[in-house]
């Protein structure tokens, strides 16, 4: 039996990347969900409970959960392998350095991102996952939602994920290899797209935020009063 | 002609040799032409230096035309200096102004040391070349050249690969240090050619392994590489290279 | 001096099948058992180095670069030739055989060209399997294109970087075996000694150019594919580095030296802008095929181009040569604007450029079709000289460019010495007085790949080699002189760093052996070569020391070697009382200024033999025997 292959994915710079890529398309896919799910806020209490109490019932859900936390470790282990390394092999000393127009804001960033959703996603952990869940899941959000200390957490930790998936989408793409004259402009344009859509979670809670909710409510009522009379 | 002639301050890195410790220093130049070359008014300088008995700045170049890829200076924080996807022997003295301070710097990274003030030892990238970047073929032993058709588009495509010179501006400029581009270039040159097919498995894993026995960085698919090249080489190769070393070592027997 | 150019006998086809069988083989077994020193990686080093390490002998190259890839082949742009008459226009390796004599002046080895011709086509082949990106068609086969005045379509070409992409193919052979373990490159090292011990090349002295240090390497045969010597005229479009150390080395231990006066001028290159020039750069002469030359009527006119009127313009070429017009070969376009520049038409701020003007292809074609065409040349032009080649003509002037001369060989590329071998550009080549464009790359790998292999193998095989070891006498001999030379050198305490001596020796070469000599200016230089000798012993600036990296004190012997050397070329000139290639004597032309051959008097090469220092050389001749091809005059009219 030769390990070889399995080697090679740990100990190569591109293996180790490929590593990262991976677990970093998987994380995003995971993360489209998550907005998706995070839309149902918009909906009403009963729809996000709902949604919750359906993915609680899943008899599969502690595994989904230990799967994600291991897709989390492994791009942060890899990340971390990476960047030492990059860390110790890059040029240093330059007196002047000018960038060429290689770097983006995102790319640049890269490390700096992490550390805030890392930061954030700790937080978020502790305080959603092992949180109060007395009050029923839709009412702790939105609780949490309404306060702007933590909003600006929130939306810090959102801005972070726009800005690491801006290069971290079509980054993915280069490693695996996926390039190609025709699509790569696409997968660009897709990526940077598939960025912006992350301020998703950003907007609903400045949402909940300003009270739109309430305003929103308030306005049916006041077309129901004004069908009832 | 000489009405135009100006001066500039040169500030150049000098190192006595390597392992040692260097530092900058500043030299004026004056009388200088705009329409020399970059490298021609370190000539100036140097030939200076040497009549009043002091020790010229070693820097490399050869060719002076942009294919050798011997020459490569850091040139105000800019990789083979300021004109786009060109060597620094290609610059010219007209980029500048009387009165310019120029800093001079040689490539700075740990896989290519300071022999001696601008001079650095690239050999990391030689033994990346004799782990793979070939065709295992004997003289003699070919077929007819026009034996095996070529897609003409992946002809082109493997002669942009192919235009790499080995200058290492790539590795200068990249964030990490990593060889990537360089590598890259020959892996996807040769895999696009259906005369470097038989042997592609086998040559992708080797180029990178030793890649990364050199210490090179990784790569953080900044693109810094592909901005500063002097061939225009693209990081398309990169990608080929990742889809090729991926392929080999998934798919291959090896 | 015996010269003896074994050649085979037999019918010119049969030749080499002939001699290949005669040759002596070396037991697969007992090839590693043989050291091989390549001094050089160009295309003929590398070429050698990958198929010797193929063959299993043990191969040690050394190169002066930090790599085997800088080596000057790589700066060849237009192409190389081959016989394969893919066009079907009519091509066979007796046509191309015909057009090397031929453009060659019949000044070169019938014997060698024919064999040149002969294996061409295996290059190709062999490049191809390499992975050498040449240009394609949309079928999948290979392009072609024509070249240098030649009447068919035999070039094969990979962009304008057929030299890159061809040195980098060889190279990477050669870094195959490197991995195989056969062979062994030494970079960062130059030859400074030839060392013979029983009258045989048996090793070199090298100089590690990073530390200093001189070293011993002994050997079987040693291999010189060290380039050419453009560089004596310090401005060419040899890279900087380019030297004639290690053949002149060789020429002073034994080995003759011929033809040294044959050098090759290219037309289209960017003019000189001023003293602080340090090389020239050659654009391809495939601009010709839409450029159109010119100076202005008047001598001194000093208005723009673009405002002298169509009937005040000379375009001189077309006016002397109807037939050819703008694409007559090298040497004769290069004397024509020589004589334009001389006549005080010459434009540009120091009057030492014609006009290369494309306005009227432009007009004709489109700027779209000419910058799809040449659009590199252009960019390269306006890098160069700020000048946009599309709104105003090129300016242009001939440049020394390749150099037909070199170590005599015989037609196993040996020396004069037993055991010392030249190929490539460093020996007296295959191209006669004049070599035709994209040839000197196929002499380069022909000689590498696919001569050497054999007549090394016969050599070896053949002679009772005894054994020989880097702490021979000889080797320690050879390594204190080197010693005591740089010692000398840097013991010098002038004025003038060797740039300077380089660039007065080459003042004086240009102007008095460069395109047009005569009796007297070849006097006038042996003259003063000695002078600027006298000065480079009096008052040459080093500085430095011998254990580092120096590369003053590494120009100094170039510079020294090139002084010794101008010397030898100029004699040569002065005998060659005949015009013949890129060599023109004034005396020797029609009533019309064209070059006049004297076959009766000097068809031959001159090989030149070391007599001692301070001695004259004596000169030795190898007649030439034109059996197939016979002498006419060229005509271009």
């Amino acid at each position: 039996m030769d390990i070889g292959f399995v080697r090679r994915v740990i100990f190569t710079s591109i293996g180790r990347k490929f590593v990262m890529a991976v677990t970093g398309l998987a994380l995003g896919a995971f993360i489209l969900v998550h907005l998706a799910g995070n839309l149902l806020l918009l909906k009403g209490e009963a729809a996000y409970d709902g949604y919750v109490a359906l993915l609680l019932a899943n008899p599969l859900i502690l595994y989904a959960e230990l799967g994600l936390a291991g897709l989390f470790l492994l791009h942060i282990a890899t990340a971390a392998w990476v960047r030492w390394e990059d860390w110790r092999n890059a040029p240093s000393g330059y007196e002047e350095r000018k960038w060429q127009g290689g770097r983006t804001v995102g790319s640049a960033t890269m490390l700096y991102t992490a550390a805030v959703m890392l930061a954030f996603l700790v937080y978020h952990i502790i305080d959603f996952r092992f949180g109060d869940h007395s009050v029923g899941f839709y009412r702790m959000v939105t609780d949490a939602f309404r306060d702007p200390v933590f909003v600006s957490f929130y939306v810090a930790g959102a801005l972070a994920l726009v800005l690491h998936l801006s290069h971290g989408m079509q980054s993915s793409f280069q490693t695996l290899g996926l390039s190609h004259p025709k699509y790569t402009p696409f997968i660009k344009f897709g990526g940077l797209l598939f960025a912006l859509a992350m301020t998703g979670f950003a907007m609903i809670s400045v949402y909940f935020l300003l009270e739109l909710d309430h305003k929103k409510v308030e306005h049916h009522y006041q077309v129901a009063a004004t069908e009832a009379r | 002609m000489s009405d135009k002639k100006f001066g500039v301050t040169v500030r150049a890195w000098r190192q006595a040799g390597p392992g040692e410790k260097g530092r900058m220093e500043s030299y004026k130049v004056e009388g200088v032409d705009p329409d020399m070359s970059f490298l021609e008014m370190l000539d100036v300088l140097n030939e200076d230096l040497v009549k009043r008995g002091q020790s010229p700045i070693a820097f490399d170049s050869d060719c002076r035309e942009g294919i050798c890829g011997c020459c490569g200076l850091v040139v105000n924080g800019d990789v083979h200096g300021p004109d786009e996807h060109s060597t620094v022997c290609q610059l010219h003295m007209r980029r500048f102004r009387d009165g310019d301070v120029i800093t001079v710097e040689p490539w700075r990274v740990k896989s290519f040391p300071v022999l001696r003030d601008l001079v650095v030892d690239r050999s990391s990238l030689e033994r990346i070349m004799a782990a793979g970047g070939y065709v295992s073929v004997n003289t003699g032993a070919a077929p007819d050249a026009n034996s095996i058709p070529v897609d003409k588009d992946d002809a082109e495509e493997a002669m942009d690969a192919a235009a790499c010179i080995g200058c290492g501006a790539c590795v200068a400029a990249c964030p990490n240090g990593a060889a990537m581009l360089f590598t890259g270039a020959k892996i996807s040159q040769l895999a696009l050619l259906p005369q470097g097919k038989p042997e592609k498995a086998k040559r992708a894993l080797a180029m990178v392994e030793a890649m990364d026995a050199e210490g090179f960085g990784n790569c953080t698919n900044e693109y810094e590489c592909e901005a500063v090249c002097p061939k225009e080489v693209k990081v398309a190769n990169i990608a080929r290279m990742n889809r090729e070393f991926l392929l080999a070592n998934f798919l291959s027997k090896r | 001096m015996k010269l003896d150019a074994k050649i085979p006998s037999g019918p010119i086809e049969k030749k080499w099948d002939k001699h290949r069988f005669d040759l002596k083989l070396v037991n697969p077994n007992n090839k590693r058992k043989f050291d091989i020193i390549v001094v050089g990686s160009g295309l003929a080093g590398a070429g050698a180095a990958a198929s010797l390490g193929e063959l299993g002998y043990n191969v040690k190259v050394f190169t002066m670069h930090d790599s085997p890839r800088r080596a000057h082949s790589i700066a060849a742009q237009g192409g190389i030739n081959a016989a394969k008459n893919y066009p079907n226009d009519g091509d066979s390796v007796w046509r191309l055989f015909h057009d090397t004599v031929k453009g060659g002046d019949y000044r070169a080895r019938e014997a060698n060209v024919y064999r040149l011709a002969q294996v061409s086509n295996g290059i190709i082949d062999h490049c191809v399997a390499l992975g050498v990106p040449f240009a394609r068609e949309y079928g999948g086969l290979l392009s072609n294109r024509s070249f240098g005045g030649a009447q068919l379509m035999r070039t094969f070409y990979a962009r304008g970087q057929t030299g890159q992409q061809l040195l980098l193919g060889a190279y990477s052979a050669m870094m195959r075996q490197v991995a195989a373990g056969t062979v062994k490159v030494f970079p960062r090292r130059e030859m400074t000694e030839l060392v013979i011990k029983n009258g045989r090349a048996r090793g070199i002295i090298a100089r590690d150019l990073v530390t200093g240090r001189l070293e011993s390497h002994a050997g079987h045969a040693v291999l010189l594919c060290t380039g050419g010597y453009s560089n004596v005229f310090y401005l060419s479009t040899n890279a900087a580095t380019c030297n004639v150390s290690a053949a002149w080395t060789a020429y002073k231990k034994g080995a003759g030296f011929a033809n040294p006066c044959f050098t090759q001028i290219h037309p289209t290159c960017i003019p000189r802008s001023g003293d602080h020039q340090s090389k020239l750069t050659l654009m391809s002469e495939s601009l010709r095929n839409d450029g159109r030359v010119w100076v202005p009527k008047n001598k001194g006119d000093r208005r723009s181009a673009g405002s002298i009127p169509e009937g005040e313009r000379d375009y001189f070429l077309e006016r002397r040569y109807p037939a050819f017009g703008n694409l007559v070969p090298r040497d004769i376009a290069s004397r024509a604007a020589k004589t334009e520049v001389d006549a005080g038409k010459g434009v540009g701020p120091t009057g030492q450029s014609v006009y290369l003007d494309f306005r009227d292809s432009i007009a004709r074609k489109g700027e779209d079709k000419i910058r799809a065409e040449y659009g590199n040349l252009f960019d390269m032009y306006h890098q160069i000289t700020d000048e946009n080649g599309y709104k105003v003509p090129m300016r242009i002037y001939p440049a020394p460019h390749y150099t037909m001369g070199g170590l005599w060989v015989d037609y196993d590329l040996m020396t004069t010495v037993p055991g010392l071998f030249a190929m490539g550009e460093a020996n007296f080549s295959d191209h006669g007085a004049n070599r035709l464009g994209a040839s000197a790359l196929m002499q380069g790998l022909a000689d590498g790949f696919f001569i050497i292999p054999y007549t090394l193998g016969g050599y070896l095989a053949g002679s009772k080699l005894e054994a020989a070891a880097d702490s021979d006498p000889e080797f320690g001999r050879a390594a204190g002189e080197a010693e005591a030379r740089f010692r000398r050198l840097l013991s010098s305490k002038g004025k003038k760093p060797p740039s300077e001596l380089h660039r007065q020796l080459g003042d004086v070469m240009w102007n008095e052996c460069g395109m047009a000599r005569n009796e007297a200016s070849l006097k006038r230089a042996l003259v003063k070569i000695p002078e600027i000798r006298e000065e480079f012993r009096e008052n040459l600036a080093v500085g430095g020391g011998a254990e580092e990296l120096n590369q003053t004190l590494e120009r100094a012997a170039r510079v020294e070697d090139f002084i010794d050397f101008a010397e030898l070329l100029v004699r040569d000139a002065l005998e060659r009382r005949e015009s013949c290639g890129g060599h023109f004597r004034e005396e020797s032309c029609t009533p019309e200024g064209e070059a006049r051959r004297d076959d009766a008097g000097f068809s031959h090469a001159a090989v030149w033999e070391h007599a001692g220092e301070g001695k004259a050389p004596l000169l030795n001749k190898e007649a030439l025997e034109f059996e197939h091809i016979k002498p006419s005059e060229r005509s271009y009219k």
